[in-house]
Protein backbone atom coordinates (compact mmCIF):
# COMPACT_ATOMS: atom_id res chain seq x y z
CA UNK A 1 0.00 0.00 0.00
CA UNK A 2 1.28 3.40 -0.95
CA UNK A 3 1.38 5.48 2.18
CA UNK A 4 0.92 9.16 1.66
CA UNK A 5 1.20 11.53 4.60
CA UNK A 6 -2.50 12.15 4.19
CA UNK A 7 -3.32 8.47 4.46
CA UNK A 8 -1.22 8.20 7.59
CA UNK A 9 -2.85 11.19 9.23
CA UNK A 10 -6.22 9.85 8.16
CA UNK A 11 -5.44 6.52 9.77
CA UNK A 12 -4.49 8.19 13.04
CA UNK A 13 -7.84 9.96 13.01
CA UNK A 14 -9.65 6.74 12.31
CA UNK A 15 -7.87 4.68 14.95
CA UNK A 16 -10.08 5.52 17.89
CA UNK A 17 -8.64 4.86 21.29
CA UNK A 18 -5.18 5.89 20.23
CA UNK A 19 -4.31 9.21 21.84
CA UNK A 20 -2.78 11.30 19.09
CA UNK A 21 -2.07 15.01 19.08
CA UNK A 22 -3.51 16.01 15.74
CA UNK A 23 -2.45 19.52 14.83
CA UNK A 24 -4.37 21.70 12.37
CA UNK A 25 -2.77 24.98 11.41
CA UNK A 26 -4.79 27.48 9.42
CA UNK A 27 -4.33 31.14 8.80
CA UNK A 28 -5.88 34.16 7.23
CA UNK A 29 -4.67 37.56 6.20
CA UNK A 30 -5.96 40.80 4.78
CA UNK A 31 -3.82 43.35 3.03
CA UNK A 32 -5.77 46.53 2.48
CA UNK A 33 -5.06 50.02 1.34
CA UNK A 34 -7.45 52.90 1.45
CA UNK A 35 -8.08 56.59 1.74
CA UNK A 36 -10.87 59.13 2.04
CA UNK A 37 -11.59 61.51 -0.83
CA UNK A 38 -11.04 64.74 1.10
CA UNK A 39 -8.98 66.09 3.97
CA UNK A 40 -12.18 66.67 5.95
CA UNK A 41 -13.70 63.26 5.25
CA UNK A 42 -11.97 60.78 7.55
CA UNK A 43 -13.74 57.41 7.89
CA UNK A 44 -12.83 54.05 9.49
CA UNK A 45 -9.42 55.45 10.36
CA UNK A 46 -8.58 56.51 6.79
CA UNK A 47 -7.54 60.03 5.91
CA UNK A 48 -6.92 61.51 2.49
CA UNK A 49 -3.50 59.87 2.32
CA UNK A 50 -3.13 56.22 1.26
CA UNK A 51 -2.85 53.94 4.24
CA UNK A 52 -1.89 50.27 3.93
CA UNK A 53 -1.84 49.50 7.62
CA UNK A 54 -5.15 50.56 9.13
CA UNK A 55 -7.22 47.48 8.27
CA UNK A 56 -4.54 44.95 7.34
CA UNK A 57 -4.12 41.91 9.54
CA UNK A 58 -2.44 38.52 9.82
CA UNK A 59 -3.62 35.59 11.89
CA UNK A 60 -2.61 32.02 12.59
CA UNK A 61 -4.94 29.52 14.14
CA UNK A 62 -3.73 26.35 15.74
CA UNK A 63 -6.09 23.61 16.75
CA UNK A 64 -4.85 20.53 18.47
CA UNK A 65 -7.06 17.47 18.82
CA UNK A 66 -5.96 15.76 21.98
CA UNK A 67 -8.14 12.76 21.40
CA UNK A 68 -11.09 11.60 23.47
CA UNK A 69 -13.21 14.55 22.27
CA UNK A 70 -10.90 17.19 23.71
CA UNK A 71 -9.26 19.91 21.61
CA UNK A 72 -7.51 23.22 22.10
CA UNK A 73 -7.84 26.16 19.71
CA UNK A 74 -5.78 29.34 19.78
CA UNK A 75 -5.80 32.23 17.35
CA UNK A 76 -2.89 34.63 17.25
CA UNK A 77 -3.59 37.86 15.39
CA UNK A 78 -1.61 40.95 14.50
CA UNK A 79 -3.57 43.99 13.37
CA UNK A 80 -2.03 46.76 11.34
CA UNK A 81 -3.86 49.33 13.46
CA UNK A 82 -1.90 47.93 16.40
CA UNK A 83 1.44 47.87 14.55
CA UNK A 84 0.96 44.12 13.84
CA UNK A 85 1.72 43.28 17.45
CA UNK A 86 0.42 39.73 17.68
CA UNK A 87 -1.88 38.81 20.54
CA UNK A 88 -4.19 35.95 21.35
CA UNK A 89 -7.51 36.91 19.87
CA UNK A 90 -8.96 33.79 21.40
CA UNK A 91 -7.73 30.65 23.09
CA UNK A 92 -10.07 28.00 24.35
CA UNK A 93 -10.48 24.33 24.99
CA UNK A 94 -13.36 22.39 23.51
CA UNK A 95 -14.92 19.26 24.82
CA UNK A 96 -17.45 17.41 22.71
CA UNK A 97 -20.12 16.32 25.16
CA UNK A 98 -22.04 14.53 22.42
CA UNK A 99 -21.96 14.49 18.63
CA UNK A 100 -24.06 17.67 18.54
CA UNK A 101 -22.99 19.46 21.69
CA UNK A 102 -19.64 21.11 22.46
CA UNK A 103 -18.50 22.83 25.61
CA UNK A 104 -15.88 25.59 25.25
CA UNK A 105 -13.93 27.41 27.92
CA UNK A 106 -11.37 30.19 27.73
CA UNK A 107 -11.18 33.40 25.74
CA UNK A 108 -14.11 33.28 23.33
CA UNK A 109 -15.66 35.49 20.69
CA UNK A 110 -19.10 36.61 21.94
CA UNK A 111 -21.73 35.66 19.33
CA UNK A 112 -23.46 39.05 19.24
CA UNK A 113 -23.79 39.15 15.45
CA UNK A 114 -24.11 36.78 12.50
CA UNK A 115 -20.47 37.33 11.55
CA UNK A 116 -19.09 37.73 15.10
CA UNK A 117 -16.94 34.66 15.07
CA UNK A 118 -15.34 35.22 11.69
CA UNK A 119 -15.59 38.97 11.36
CA UNK A 120 -11.82 39.18 10.90
CA UNK A 121 -11.80 36.50 8.18
CA UNK A 122 -12.49 38.76 5.22
CA UNK A 123 -12.44 35.80 2.85
CA UNK A 124 -15.66 34.52 4.43
CA UNK A 125 -17.80 37.45 3.22
CA UNK A 126 -18.19 39.86 0.33
CA UNK A 127 -17.54 43.21 2.02
CA UNK A 128 -14.19 44.81 2.79
CA UNK A 129 -15.27 44.88 6.43
CA UNK A 130 -18.28 43.88 8.51
CA UNK A 131 -20.75 46.81 8.71
CA UNK A 132 -19.34 49.01 11.44
CA UNK A 133 -22.72 50.58 12.20
CA UNK A 134 -23.97 47.26 13.53
CA UNK A 135 -20.68 45.65 14.62
CA UNK A 136 -19.71 48.60 16.78
CA UNK A 137 -20.20 47.50 20.37
CA UNK A 138 -16.55 48.25 21.17
CA UNK A 139 -15.49 44.79 22.32
CA UNK A 140 -15.73 41.31 20.81
CA UNK A 141 -14.22 38.77 23.17
CA UNK A 142 -14.96 37.56 26.65
CA UNK A 143 -13.38 35.17 29.10
CA UNK A 144 -15.83 32.47 29.95
CA UNK A 145 -17.62 29.34 28.87
CA UNK A 146 -20.02 28.49 26.09
CA UNK A 147 -22.18 25.62 25.02
CA UNK A 148 -22.65 25.06 21.31
CA UNK A 149 -25.47 22.81 20.21
CA UNK A 150 -26.68 21.84 16.75
CA UNK A 151 -29.97 20.08 16.07
CA UNK A 152 -32.14 19.12 13.20
CA UNK A 153 -35.69 20.29 13.88
CA UNK A 154 -37.79 18.83 11.09
CA UNK A 155 -36.61 20.55 7.93
CA UNK A 156 -34.52 23.09 9.84
CA UNK A 157 -30.98 23.21 11.11
CA UNK A 158 -30.83 24.77 14.54
CA UNK A 159 -27.69 26.20 16.11
CA UNK A 160 -27.88 27.27 19.71
CA UNK A 161 -25.09 28.93 21.62
CA UNK A 162 -25.21 29.70 25.34
CA UNK A 163 -22.53 31.97 26.76
CA UNK A 164 -21.46 33.01 30.25
CA UNK A 165 -18.44 35.06 31.16
CA UNK A 166 -16.91 38.44 31.81
CA UNK A 167 -14.99 41.17 30.05
CA UNK A 168 -12.26 43.38 31.43
CA UNK A 169 -10.74 45.88 29.05
CA UNK A 170 -11.29 48.92 26.89
CA UNK A 171 -14.65 49.33 25.16
CA UNK A 172 -14.93 52.97 24.18
CA UNK A 173 -15.76 55.03 27.28
CA UNK A 174 -12.77 53.95 29.38
CA UNK A 175 -11.62 50.91 31.36
CA UNK A 176 -14.64 48.63 31.31
CA UNK A 177 -15.75 45.66 33.34
CA UNK A 178 -18.64 43.47 32.35
CA UNK A 179 -19.67 40.94 34.96
CA UNK A 180 -22.19 38.11 34.69
CA UNK A 181 -22.32 38.46 30.94
CA UNK A 182 -24.86 35.84 29.95
CA UNK A 183 -26.94 35.18 26.92
CA UNK A 184 -27.66 33.10 23.91
CA UNK A 185 -27.79 33.17 20.17
CA UNK A 186 -30.05 30.93 18.16
CA UNK A 187 -29.94 30.36 14.44
CA UNK A 188 -32.56 28.46 12.50
CA UNK A 189 -32.29 27.82 8.82
CA UNK A 190 -32.32 25.62 5.79
CA UNK A 191 -29.79 25.16 3.07
CA UNK A 192 -30.16 28.63 1.55
CA UNK A 193 -31.50 30.87 4.30
CA UNK A 194 -31.34 31.37 8.05
CA UNK A 195 -32.86 33.49 10.81
CA UNK A 196 -30.99 34.44 13.90
CA UNK A 197 -31.77 36.00 17.25
CA UNK A 198 -29.41 36.89 20.09
CA UNK A 199 -29.85 38.28 23.57
CA UNK A 200 -27.17 39.12 26.12
CA UNK A 201 -27.09 41.01 29.37
CA UNK A 202 -24.31 41.98 31.77
CA UNK A 203 -23.53 44.15 34.78
CA UNK A 204 -21.60 47.11 33.40
CA UNK A 205 -19.03 49.14 35.31
CA UNK A 206 -16.96 51.72 33.44
CA UNK A 207 -14.37 54.18 34.69
CA UNK A 208 -15.41 57.01 32.36
CA UNK A 209 -12.13 58.93 32.54
CA UNK A 210 -13.25 62.02 30.61
CA UNK A 211 -16.43 62.37 32.66
CA UNK A 212 -14.96 61.88 36.12
CA UNK A 213 -14.28 65.57 36.86
CA UNK A 214 -17.91 66.42 36.09
CA UNK A 215 -19.28 63.46 38.07
CA UNK A 216 -17.01 64.28 41.03
CA UNK A 217 -18.21 67.90 40.91
CA UNK A 218 -21.86 66.83 40.88
CA UNK A 219 -21.31 64.44 43.76
CA UNK A 220 -19.61 67.26 45.68
CA UNK A 221 -22.63 69.49 45.05
CA UNK A 222 -24.89 66.90 46.68
CA UNK A 223 -26.25 65.58 43.39
CA UNK A 224 -25.40 61.92 43.99
CA UNK A 225 -28.76 60.90 42.55
CA UNK A 226 -27.87 62.48 39.20
CA UNK A 227 -24.41 60.92 39.28
CA UNK A 228 -26.00 57.48 39.72
CA UNK A 229 -28.22 58.11 36.69
CA UNK A 230 -25.21 59.09 34.58
CA UNK A 231 -22.35 56.81 35.54
CA UNK A 232 -21.78 53.11 34.79
CA UNK A 233 -21.75 51.53 38.21
CA UNK A 234 -22.96 47.94 38.10
CA UNK A 235 -25.71 48.96 35.67
CA UNK A 236 -27.60 46.47 33.56
CA UNK A 237 -26.52 46.36 29.93
CA UNK A 238 -28.62 44.55 27.35
CA UNK A 239 -28.08 43.53 23.76
CA UNK A 240 -30.78 42.24 21.45
CA UNK A 241 -30.06 41.30 17.87
CA UNK A 242 -31.90 39.83 14.88
CA UNK A 243 -30.43 38.59 11.62
CA UNK A 244 -31.38 37.11 8.28
CA UNK A 245 -29.21 35.52 5.59
CA UNK A 246 -30.13 34.37 2.11
CA UNK A 247 -27.77 32.60 -0.26
CA UNK A 248 -29.71 31.25 -3.20
CA UNK A 249 -28.49 30.58 -6.72
CA UNK A 250 -26.40 33.71 -7.23
CA UNK A 251 -28.16 36.01 -4.81
CA UNK A 252 -26.61 36.80 -1.45
CA UNK A 253 -28.57 38.95 1.00
CA UNK A 254 -27.88 39.71 4.65
CA UNK A 255 -29.69 41.94 7.13
CA UNK A 256 -29.02 42.57 10.79
CA UNK A 257 -30.67 44.68 13.42
CA UNK A 258 -29.73 45.29 17.03
CA UNK A 259 -30.69 47.32 20.10
CA UNK A 260 -28.22 48.10 22.87
CA UNK A 261 -28.75 49.89 26.17
CA UNK A 262 -27.19 50.31 29.58
CA UNK A 263 -29.94 51.34 31.96
CA UNK A 264 -29.14 53.81 34.75
CA UNK A 265 -26.32 55.39 32.72
CA UNK A 266 -25.93 58.16 30.15
CA UNK A 267 -25.39 55.49 27.46
CA UNK A 268 -27.59 56.54 24.52
CA UNK A 269 -30.10 53.88 23.45
CA UNK A 270 -28.70 52.40 20.28
CA UNK A 271 -30.69 51.02 17.37
CA UNK A 272 -28.56 49.85 14.44
CA UNK A 273 -29.24 47.92 11.29
CA UNK A 274 -27.88 47.11 7.85
CA UNK A 275 -29.17 45.50 4.69
CA UNK A 276 -26.81 44.10 2.07
CA UNK A 277 -27.46 42.52 -1.32
CA UNK A 278 -24.90 40.92 -3.61
CA UNK A 279 -25.09 39.01 -6.85
CA UNK A 280 -22.57 36.39 -7.94
CA UNK A 281 -21.54 36.50 -11.59
CA UNK A 282 -18.95 33.74 -11.86
CA UNK A 283 -15.88 35.04 -10.03
CA UNK A 284 -17.34 38.50 -9.56
CA UNK A 285 -19.70 39.53 -6.80
CA UNK A 286 -20.82 43.15 -6.87
CA UNK A 287 -22.74 44.25 -3.77
CA UNK A 288 -24.51 47.23 -2.29
CA UNK A 289 -25.37 47.81 1.36
CA UNK A 290 -27.05 50.38 3.55
CA UNK A 291 -26.27 50.91 7.25
CA UNK A 292 -28.00 52.98 9.88
CA UNK A 293 -26.98 54.11 13.37
CA UNK A 294 -29.42 55.78 15.73
CA UNK A 295 -28.30 56.64 19.26
CA UNK A 296 -30.95 58.46 21.27
CA UNK A 297 -29.63 60.57 24.12
CA UNK A 298 -31.38 60.08 27.47
CA UNK A 299 -32.72 63.59 28.01
CA UNK A 300 -35.03 62.41 30.77
CA UNK A 301 -31.98 61.90 33.00
CA UNK A 302 -31.32 65.62 33.45
CA UNK A 303 -34.89 67.00 33.10
CA UNK A 304 -35.86 66.54 36.79
CA UNK A 305 -32.52 67.97 37.91
CA UNK A 306 -32.58 71.19 35.85
CA UNK A 307 -34.20 73.26 38.66
CA UNK A 308 -31.70 72.07 41.28
CA UNK A 309 -28.47 72.35 39.27
CA UNK A 310 -26.66 75.21 41.06
CA UNK A 311 -25.24 77.15 38.09
CA UNK A 312 -26.11 77.72 34.42
CA UNK A 313 -22.58 76.57 33.54
CA UNK A 314 -23.03 73.22 35.29
CA UNK A 315 -26.49 72.86 33.77
CA UNK A 316 -25.03 73.37 30.31
CA UNK A 317 -22.26 70.88 31.01
CA UNK A 318 -24.66 68.16 32.21
CA UNK A 319 -27.08 68.69 29.32
CA UNK A 320 -24.24 68.86 26.80
CA UNK A 321 -22.60 65.68 28.11
CA UNK A 322 -25.79 63.67 27.95
CA UNK A 323 -26.96 65.08 24.61
CA UNK A 324 -23.55 64.51 23.01
CA UNK A 325 -24.13 60.76 23.32
CA UNK A 326 -26.65 61.07 20.50
CA UNK A 327 -25.66 59.98 17.00
CA UNK A 328 -27.44 59.44 13.75
CA UNK A 329 -25.64 58.24 10.65
CA UNK A 330 -26.49 56.50 7.41
CA UNK A 331 -23.87 54.73 5.34
CA UNK A 332 -24.01 53.48 1.78
CA UNK A 333 -21.43 50.95 0.57
CA UNK A 334 -20.74 49.91 -3.00
CA UNK A 335 -18.24 47.20 -3.72
CA UNK A 336 -16.96 44.25 -5.65
CA UNK A 337 -15.44 40.94 -4.66
CA UNK A 338 -13.34 39.15 -7.27
CA UNK A 339 -12.32 35.54 -6.58
CA UNK A 340 -9.12 35.57 -8.61
CA UNK A 341 -7.57 32.59 -6.80
CA UNK A 342 -8.96 29.52 -4.96
CA UNK A 343 -7.67 30.90 -1.65
CA UNK A 344 -7.75 34.64 -2.19
CA UNK A 345 -10.26 37.32 -3.05
CA UNK A 346 -9.66 40.83 -4.29
CA UNK A 347 -12.08 43.44 -3.00
CA UNK A 348 -12.82 47.07 -3.63
CA UNK A 349 -15.35 49.03 -1.62
CA UNK A 350 -16.47 52.63 -1.44
CA UNK A 351 -18.27 53.73 1.73
CA UNK A 352 -20.01 57.03 2.25
CA UNK A 353 -21.31 57.93 5.69
CA UNK A 354 -23.69 60.79 6.30
CA UNK A 355 -23.77 62.25 9.80
CA UNK A 356 -27.36 63.46 10.15
CA UNK A 357 -26.61 65.57 13.22
CA UNK A 358 -23.61 67.54 11.93
CA UNK A 359 -24.70 67.15 8.30
CA UNK A 360 -21.13 66.09 7.52
CA UNK A 361 -20.33 63.43 4.93
CA UNK A 362 -17.34 61.12 5.39
CA UNK A 363 -16.08 58.50 2.98
CA UNK A 364 -13.41 55.88 2.34
CA UNK A 365 -12.28 53.92 -0.68
CA UNK A 366 -10.55 50.65 0.16
CA UNK A 367 -8.98 47.99 -2.06
CA UNK A 368 -7.28 44.84 -0.87
CA UNK A 369 -6.86 41.11 -0.83
CA UNK A 370 -8.25 38.60 1.69
CA UNK A 371 -6.50 35.25 1.94
CA UNK A 372 -7.05 32.00 3.80
CA UNK A 373 -4.30 29.42 4.15
CA UNK B 1 -1.91 -4.80 -11.82
CA UNK B 2 -5.26 -6.53 -12.17
CA UNK B 3 -8.17 -5.73 -14.46
CA UNK B 4 -10.00 -3.74 -11.80
CA UNK B 5 -7.10 -1.38 -11.22
CA UNK B 6 -6.81 -0.88 -14.95
CA UNK B 7 -10.49 0.02 -15.18
CA UNK B 8 -10.12 2.55 -12.38
CA UNK B 9 -6.94 3.93 -13.83
CA UNK B 10 -8.53 4.21 -17.23
CA UNK B 11 -11.66 5.89 -15.93
CA UNK B 12 -9.67 8.35 -13.87
CA UNK B 13 -7.45 9.12 -16.85
CA UNK B 14 -10.49 9.69 -19.03
CA UNK B 15 -12.12 11.78 -16.33
CA UNK B 16 -9.08 13.93 -15.80
CA UNK B 17 -8.87 14.47 -19.54
CA UNK B 18 -12.45 15.70 -19.35
CA UNK B 19 -13.53 13.13 -21.93
CA UNK B 20 -16.18 11.51 -19.82
CA UNK B 21 -18.76 13.16 -17.60
CA UNK B 22 -20.20 10.01 -16.16
CA UNK B 23 -22.32 9.81 -13.02
CA UNK B 24 -20.72 9.69 -9.60
CA UNK B 25 -21.65 6.99 -7.12
CA UNK B 26 -21.70 7.70 -3.39
CA UNK B 27 -20.29 4.60 -1.72
CA UNK B 28 -20.02 2.96 1.70
CA UNK B 29 -18.68 -0.30 3.10
CA UNK B 30 -20.76 -3.37 2.04
CA UNK B 31 -21.61 -4.16 5.68
CA UNK B 32 -23.02 -0.68 6.15
CA UNK B 33 -26.75 -0.97 5.49
CA UNK B 34 -27.61 2.67 6.10
CA UNK B 35 -29.60 4.59 3.50
CA UNK B 36 -28.40 8.01 2.39
CA UNK B 37 -30.54 10.55 0.55
CA UNK B 38 -29.05 13.40 -1.47
CA UNK B 39 -29.93 15.63 1.48
CA UNK B 40 -28.07 13.31 3.90
CA UNK B 41 -24.98 13.33 1.69
CA UNK B 42 -25.07 17.11 1.52
CA UNK B 43 -25.39 17.37 5.31
CA UNK B 44 -22.47 15.01 5.89
CA UNK B 45 -20.15 16.81 3.50
CA UNK B 46 -21.09 20.22 4.89
CA UNK B 47 -20.42 19.10 8.45
CA UNK B 48 -24.09 19.51 9.42
CA UNK B 49 -24.63 15.85 10.09
CA UNK B 50 -22.22 13.37 11.57
CA UNK B 51 -24.13 10.13 11.74
CA UNK B 52 -25.86 7.59 9.51
CA UNK B 53 -29.60 7.03 9.83
CA UNK B 54 -28.89 4.19 12.30
CA UNK B 55 -26.98 6.54 14.59
CA UNK B 56 -23.51 5.22 13.80
CA UNK B 57 -20.93 7.91 13.17
CA UNK B 58 -20.15 8.73 9.56
CA UNK B 59 -16.83 9.95 8.17
CA UNK B 60 -17.10 11.62 4.77
CA UNK B 61 -14.00 11.57 2.59
CA UNK B 62 -13.48 14.10 -0.15
CA UNK B 63 -11.39 14.16 -3.27
CA UNK B 64 -8.58 16.72 -3.08
CA UNK B 65 -9.37 20.22 -4.30
CA UNK B 66 -8.66 20.73 -7.97
CA UNK B 67 -9.19 17.05 -8.87
CA UNK B 68 -11.57 16.58 -11.82
CA UNK B 69 -14.31 14.75 -9.93
CA UNK B 70 -14.25 17.16 -7.01
CA UNK B 71 -15.80 20.16 -8.64
CA UNK B 72 -18.54 17.97 -10.11
CA UNK B 73 -19.29 16.54 -6.68
CA UNK B 74 -19.35 20.03 -5.14
CA UNK B 75 -21.86 21.17 -7.71
CA UNK B 76 -24.04 18.05 -7.95
CA UNK B 77 -24.11 16.88 -4.35
CA UNK B 78 -23.61 20.14 -2.47
CA UNK B 79 -25.07 22.56 -4.99
CA UNK B 80 -22.21 24.99 -4.47
CA UNK B 81 -19.17 26.16 -6.37
CA UNK B 82 -15.73 25.32 -5.01
CA UNK B 83 -15.17 28.99 -4.07
CA UNK B 84 -18.47 29.08 -2.16
CA UNK B 85 -17.46 25.97 -0.27
CA UNK B 86 -14.08 27.41 0.57
CA UNK B 87 -15.78 30.46 2.10
CA UNK B 88 -18.28 28.20 3.87
CA UNK B 89 -15.55 26.13 5.49
CA UNK B 90 -13.42 29.12 6.41
CA UNK B 91 -16.35 30.22 8.59
CA UNK B 92 -16.37 26.94 10.46
CA UNK B 93 -12.63 26.38 10.62
CA UNK B 94 -11.85 29.80 12.06
CA UNK B 95 -14.50 29.49 14.71
CA UNK B 96 -13.26 26.08 15.79
CA UNK B 97 -16.66 24.63 14.88
CA UNK B 98 -15.60 22.17 12.27
CA UNK B 99 -13.02 20.90 9.87
CA UNK B 100 -13.70 20.03 6.25
CA UNK B 101 -13.75 16.33 5.30
CA UNK B 102 -10.36 14.67 4.98
CA UNK B 103 -9.15 14.55 1.40
CA UNK B 104 -7.56 11.86 -0.72
CA UNK B 105 -5.63 12.23 -3.93
CA UNK B 106 -7.35 9.63 -6.09
CA UNK B 107 -10.52 7.60 -6.57
CA UNK B 108 -8.37 4.53 -6.02
CA UNK B 109 -7.45 5.69 -2.54
CA UNK B 110 -11.10 6.57 -1.91
CA UNK B 111 -12.19 3.02 -2.83
CA UNK B 112 -9.55 1.50 -0.57
CA UNK B 113 -10.58 3.58 2.42
CA UNK B 114 -14.30 2.91 1.98
CA UNK B 115 -13.55 -0.81 1.56
CA UNK B 116 -11.70 -0.94 4.87
CA UNK B 117 -13.92 1.10 7.19
CA UNK B 118 -17.72 0.83 7.66
CA UNK B 119 -17.86 4.44 8.92
CA UNK B 120 -16.47 6.01 5.77
CA UNK B 121 -18.51 7.58 2.97
CA UNK B 122 -16.88 8.36 -0.36
CA UNK B 123 -17.64 8.80 -4.02
CA UNK B 124 -16.18 7.45 -7.27
CA UNK B 125 -17.25 7.40 -10.92
CA UNK B 126 -20.09 4.88 -11.24
CA UNK B 127 -17.94 2.78 -13.60
CA UNK B 128 -15.22 2.40 -10.98
CA UNK B 129 -17.53 0.78 -8.42
CA UNK B 130 -16.63 -2.82 -7.54
CA UNK B 131 -17.72 -5.49 -5.04
CA UNK B 132 -15.61 -4.06 -2.22
CA UNK B 133 -18.11 -1.22 -1.76
CA UNK B 134 -21.85 -0.58 -1.80
CA UNK B 135 -23.50 2.24 -3.76
CA UNK B 136 -25.96 4.26 -1.65
CA UNK B 137 -26.72 7.04 -4.08
CA UNK B 138 -26.04 7.86 -7.69
CA UNK B 139 -25.45 11.47 -8.72
CA UNK B 140 -26.13 12.06 -12.42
Amino acid sequence: MKKSILAISLMSVLCSGVASANLHINGFASIKGGMSTGSDKSLYGYTNEWDFKNESLFAIQVRSDLGDRLSVTAQLMGRGSNDFDARFEWAFLSYELTDNMTFNAGRLRTPFYIYSEFMDVGYAYEWSRVPRSVYGLGFDNIEGVSLYRTDQLGQFDSTLQLVYGSFDGEAGFGPTQLQNLAGLSWQLGQDWYSFRAAYFSAKVTIDTLALNPLLDGLAGAGLGALVREMNFDDDKGTFFGLGLTVDRENLIAVAEYNKVDVSGSLFAKRTNYFVSVGYRINEYTPFISYESVDRKAKSDIYQPFLPVLPSPGLRELVVGTIESQAAKTNTVNLGLRYDFHPSAAFKAQYSSEKNKISDQRNDALVVGVDIVF
Amino acid sequence: MNVRSITILLSSVLLSAGLVAEPLAVIVHPTNVAELSAEDVSRLYLGRGRTFSDGNSAIPINLAEGMPGRERFDERALNRSSAQLKAYWSKLVFTGKGTPPQEVDSFDEMLKLVATNPSIVGYVPAAAVDERVRVVLQLD
